[in-house]
């Protein structure tokens, strides 16, 4: 996969996506500092940046706009009394609360697997933002600064069934079952099709980064 | 199964790339997040996978969501232009879960008390039974009336864990917990009031506990779950 040209980025007029990201989260940081002082324009602010695409990206999973609000709603609250203790150096705020919006959809989903539910503390504290602790891992700091566009190349590499279950499973949370039914495919196959799609998408984002980091 | 030894690297790396994707059943997800509360090897697999993708989801179409969100949000914490939710904490606690039989409890505790101390004119007790969403009392506080302490016993095996501290807050009717302060760990704590228990607890239905750094909450209102909680039961 070629990296993108440095030449070509000093020449545009307009900001290269990467810096227009990093822009976007460098604004995104000032706010979670202010939120967690207990600025409430700041969390006003916060909110109106980032809640379209989280509202976005919880819908497509949950399919159901009543319970995305619901999570939404829960995960906002938890941003407001958790903001102090958001690390900046650990992953941009973008990454952050995508991570956290989608794995709370996830939960979603897949508790809806359950005969019956009982709430452990176990299941309780699932329900809490966890933030991560201890030291960035080299990776970690790799891909804090990848590009956006990196993974969406990199998916492009990938063979057309890998491509349509990564995306379908990503995008509206299939599960594996879930994927067989709805691309007309054998459970082995579409298992298969994930796991190799994901070995190559590493290896694209790894090759990506170092080619990134030797400039 | 412990994910972290280095034959287990690719099992482990492969497990935590389909829980960022979303392709793990629902038992697998949940064991998954548990061993990564404990074991960081596991954490940062899991986090370097989300970062991974998580720049698939740049590319999706912004959709703006229903202005009653941000009003749903402002009134859960008392935001400027909104009126807080009188019950904004308790509703969102589920304080009343479970409360019958921990009334039943703070019932039988203060029997057993009346047993214990006999009662002096003038004082009257007041029972806290604390418990987390199954029922089962963890903590039970106790004062007398016009004395400036609360008495907390553990019944029920419960620690904050390294680093992490109990606080203790008052919830108010209509108004944002009031913090009573960190608890040390100890099976039996006095907890130094501002003034006399009725006073301190006037207008308070309910207390509760919740997990915070250790030294306490920074920011004056919890940060941290809350893991307990107990109505005020008031024998005068």
């Amino acid at each position: 996969m070629a990296s993108r040209p440095q030449a070509e980025d000093a020449l545009s007029a307009e900001p290269s996506p990467s810096a227009r990201g990093d822009a976007r989260n460098a604004a995104l940081v000032g706010l979670l500092a202010q939120v967690g002082l207990g600025n409430q324009k700041a969390f006003e602010a916060f909110y109106a940046r980032t809640s379209p695409h989280m509202y976005a990206v919880a819908v497509r999973i949950l399919r159901d706009a009543a319970t995305a609000e619901e999570i939404l709603q829960e995960i906002y609250v938890s941003v407001w009394h958790h903001a102090g203790s958001y690390d900046a150096t650990r992953s941009q705020p973008l990454t952050w609360l995508t991570s956290i919006v989608r794995n709370r959809c996830l939960d979603q989903l897949r508790r809806r697997e359950l005969d019956t539910v009982t709430l452990t503390p176990d299941d309780e504290d699932a329900a809490e933002i966890e933030l991560p602790s201890g030291a960035p891992s080299p990776a970690e700091l790799l891909l804090a600064g990848a590009e956006a566009q990196s993974v969406r190349d990199c998916v492009e590499t990938l063979e057309a069934g890998q491509k349509q279950a990564i995306a379908l499973a990503f995008f509206h949370g299939l599960s594996h079952g879930e994927l067989a039914t709805q691309m007309r495919e054998p459970l082995g196959t579409v298992k298969s099709w994930v796991r190799r799609g994901m070995e190559k998408l590493k290896r694209c984002l790894d090759q990506a980064g170092y080619a990134r980091s030797s400039r | 199964m412990d994910l972290a030894r280095p034959d287990r690297r690719e099992r482990l790396d492969r497990l935590a790339a389909e829980y960022a994707l979303g392709t793990l059943p629902g038992l697998a997800r949940r064991r998954l997040d548990r061993l990564a509360r404990d074991d960081r090897t596991v954490a940062e697999a899991l986090r370097e996978w989300e970062a991974r993708l998580s720049g698939l989801a740049d590319g999706l179409r912004p959709v703006t969501p229903p202005p009653r969100l941000w009003t749903a949000i402002q009134r859960q914490l008392g935001l400027t232009g909104a009126k807080a939710e009188p019950s904004g904490w308790t509703s969102r606690l589920g304080l009343w879960r479970g409360f019958a039989i921990a009334s039943f409890l703070a019932a039988l505790v203060l029997g057993v008390l009346r047993l214990v101390e006999p009662p002096t004119s003038g004082q009257a007790p007041l029972v806290v039974v604390l418990a987390g969403p199954d029922a089962r009392p963890v903590m039970v506080a106790t004062a007398q009336r016009g004395q400036p302490f609360l008495t907390l016993k553990t019944v029920a095996p419960a620690t904050p864990g390294a680093g992490r501290a109990f606080q203790l807050w008052a919830l108010p009717q209509g108004g944002n917990p009031r913090s009573l302060g960190v608890l040390p760990a100890a099976e039996v704590v006095q907890v130094r009031l501002a003034a006399p228990a009725d006073q301190v607890l006037a207008q308070v239905p309910a207390l509760a506990v919740s997990l915070e750094p250790a030294g306490g909450s920074p920011t004056g209102l919890p940060t941290g779950p809350v893991l307990f909680t107990g109505r005020v039961e008031r024998m005068y």
